[in-house]
């Protein structure tokens, strides 16, 4: 007997698979890059708390990757919605202080932290209440509001959302290695927010407004993809201490997962954290589809960095919509 | 200026050096402002306009500030945000406007850009995504009958825009500039969307007051224009309550959002008696946060707090009552 969830579960899986397919065909014809290298590389660092020792363990991680940053500007790009008191919305601002760190002492040039959140249009406010301007000033790192930049127009190397271009900051275009720095999160639309879903921050609200109202028109999953294809992250530092499961990205329930993701491919990332969500990748329309062409989403084409991913997971809570990312 | 509440000296200097900063920003090349690059901008462009206008530097900063907003208009009269932009935006239109209505340009000028805000429509002006948003997208709550204006064209109405463009159409009217039974309907919708896209109990944000069933919370800024917008509507129960969320909001430690306060606060001090001691509060937490302007990214933030520590009853630019 057909029943609601069992049509939403059918559905959605559908979605997915058949996204993936044309992409492969995209592929096959010459319409879409194939930026997929051979191998990806990620870390699950073991991290219970923010007051930890984070700025260790992190340079720690990051050595595993044995990155050459010298001279290079490192742009660090967390996710910054909003501050709501209990609620484990954004990244933590210890682990972008701890990041920004790291990538200084491995010879970065610079390390900025840029973000142009999506509804809160006053970025100082953002700062101030979740308490990453206190520990930009503390570590004398400079912050760029994504949302105020200059910005150039970028050609689209994809064509998923049916746009020629999108207009990205400078400070983006002109950074030598990106680092998307996510909070692991479930979504309302999207079914998860990771590394390639906080990518929508770096386009710019004075150019498509507070919410970016122009891309959930032609689609989040459709401009995920474009963004990521047009602003390739380089490197990627997700927050999974504490993660947030059920009606994310605002509103669900802080979720205790102990874990820092590092890697060196944002769909592979994306992949892993997916995987210690519980929830089955190839399910998320944007990651199933990203796995054609952007990046490693395999196994066999993940190699592992330090601690192996766990044998079983208890799986993150979503909301009735997306259960089919449970199967 | 100001003369309603007494300006202290040291309101006196962070404004002075506010505006000694917009007129060290103005761009060499084009005689406009950018956000934070050389990048000509419409925002921060009409809003330092309106800062410095009765500055020492009102003359300077006119000259070469109000040419270069008037250049960047395009054919249909919409304003872009930035000078290479291909696209119209309908938050920076109604800036341009209603700062060239306050510096009293010719408004023969101006008359195609009201046009073009006034016959403006948002998606939900389309029956097919009415039936989108009753059928399909219904984790949000809105009556996507009652409409204002989106950021871009071809998107939704959202509550920042709309605010502006309120506040501009009304000037406009009182100018003389526009008029009729269809400008009376636009302004009406608008109005009705503002009310309808409240959040729960007070407040705004950008225009969801719930996803997924949960209220969202309201923001200091988009509340603040809100509230500027519906000064005219005074007695609706929604508009006071946020009048007196926002009056709790003093202690914010952002001079955007504080500087916004202020200047949609001032437009009730007729109104309420505990507006005017907020004010003297605000304004001295302001002048305390803009210390070091030269430390402040976005120019329109420098802007807008010169524009809150300077201004009094009879100049408010987002004054729409007067």
């Amino acid at each position: 007997m057909s029943t609601p969830v069992n049509r939403r579960i059918f559905g959605g899986a559908l979605l997915a698979a058949t996204g993936a397919l044309a992409v492969q065909r995209m592929r096959s014809a010459g319409q879409v890059p194939d930026r997929r290298k051979p191998r990806s590389r990620v870390a699950i660092l073991n991290e219970t708390s923010y007051s930890g020792p984070l700025d260790r363990a992190l340079a720690e991680g990051v050595e595993l990757f044995g990155l050459d940053l010298s001279g290079k500007t490192v742009l660090l790009k967390p996710n910054l919605v909003e501050s709501i008191p209990g609620a484990e919305v954004n990244t933590n601002p210890r682990l972008v202080g701890a990041a920004a760190t790291a990538f200084l002492a491995l010879g970065a040039k610079s390390v900025v932290v840029a973000e142009g959140p999506g509804h809160q249009r006053d970025t100082q406010l953002v700062l101030e209440e979740t308490g990453l301007a206190r520990e930009l000033r503390e570590r004398g790192i400079r912050f760029v509001d994504l949302n105020r930049d200059e910005i150039g127009e970028q050609r689209l190397a994809t064509r998923f959302t049916g746009l020629d271009c999108l207009w990205l900051p400078q400070t983006v275009l002109a950074a030598d290695f990106v680092v998307s720095m996510p909070k692991v999160k479930t979504h309302h639309w999207a079914g998860v927010t990771l590394s390639m879903k906080n990518l929508f921050g770096v386009v710019p609200g004075i150019a498509y407004g507070w919410p970016k109202n122009v891309l959930h028109w032609k689609g989040i999953d459709r401009s995920i993809l474009d963004i990521n294809a047009a602003v390739p992250a380089h490197f990627v530092i997700a927050d999974g201490i504490v993660g947030m499961e059920g009606n994310g990205p605002l509103h669900g329930i802080p979720r205790n997962l102990g874990r820092i993701v590092l890697a060196d491919d944002p769909v592979a990332a994306d992949f892993t954290c997916a995987r210690l969500m519980g929830l089955n990748p190839l399910r998320v329309s944007h990651l199933a589809q990203a796995a054609e062409f952007l990046g490693n989403g395999a196994p066999e084409r993940i190699i592992q960095l330090g601690e192996q991913p766990p044998l079983s997971v208890e799986p993150f809570a979503v909301l009735p919509e997306f259960a089919y990312l449970h199967t | 200026m100001n003369d309603s509440v007494g300006e202290t000296e040291r309101q006196r200097l962070a404004r002075w050096s506010l505006s000694e900063e917009l007129v060290r920003r103005q761009l060499p090349r084009t005689g406009g402002w950018s956000h934070n690059s050389a990048q000509f901008s419409t925002e921060p462009t009409a809003w330092a306009l309106l800062a410095l206008r009765s500055s020492t530097w009102a003359s300077i900063a006119k000259e070469q500030g109000l040419a270069a907003l008037m250049s960047r208009r395009r054919s249909g009269g919409l304003w872009p945000a930035v000078e290479d932009w291909k696209g119209a935006n309908f938050w920076t239109t109604a800036i341009a406007v209603n700062a060239l209505m306050i510096l009293d340009a010719d408004p023969k000028t101006l008359a195609s850009s009201v046009d073009a805000l006034v016959h403006s429509r948002p998606l939900e002006a389309s029956w097919l995504v009415r039936l989108k948003f009753r059928y399909s997208d219904r984790q949000v709550r809105f009556d996507p009958t009652k409409y204002g204006w989106p950021w871009v064209p071809d998107t939704v109405s959202w509550v920042v825009p709309t605010s502006i463009v309120l506040i501009t159409l009304e000037r406009a009217r009182r100018r003389g500039l526009a008029g009729g039974g269809e400008f009376d309907n636009r302004l009406r919708r608008g109005t009705e969307m503002l009310l309808d896209r409240a959040c729960v109990g007070s407040g705004w944000n950008a225009g969801n007051a719930f996803v997924y069933g949960v209220p969202l919370r309201p923001h200091i800024d988009a509340t603040a224009i809100a509230l500027a917008a519906l000064r005219p509507h005074y007695e609706q129960p929604i508009v006071r309550n946020s009048l007196t969320w926002l009056l709790d909001c003093i202690q914010c430690p952002s001079a955007y959002s504080l500087s916004w306060l202020i200047l949609a606060v001032s437009t009730y001090q007729e109104l309420r008696s505990d507006v005017t001691p907020a004010l003297v509060t605000a304004r001295d937490r302001l002048a305390a946060l803009v210390d070091d302007p030269r430390g402040i990214q976005d120019t329109s933030t420098i802007a807008l707090a010169a524009l809150a520590l300077g201004v009094g009853p009879t100049d408010n630019p987002f004054e729409v009552n007067g």
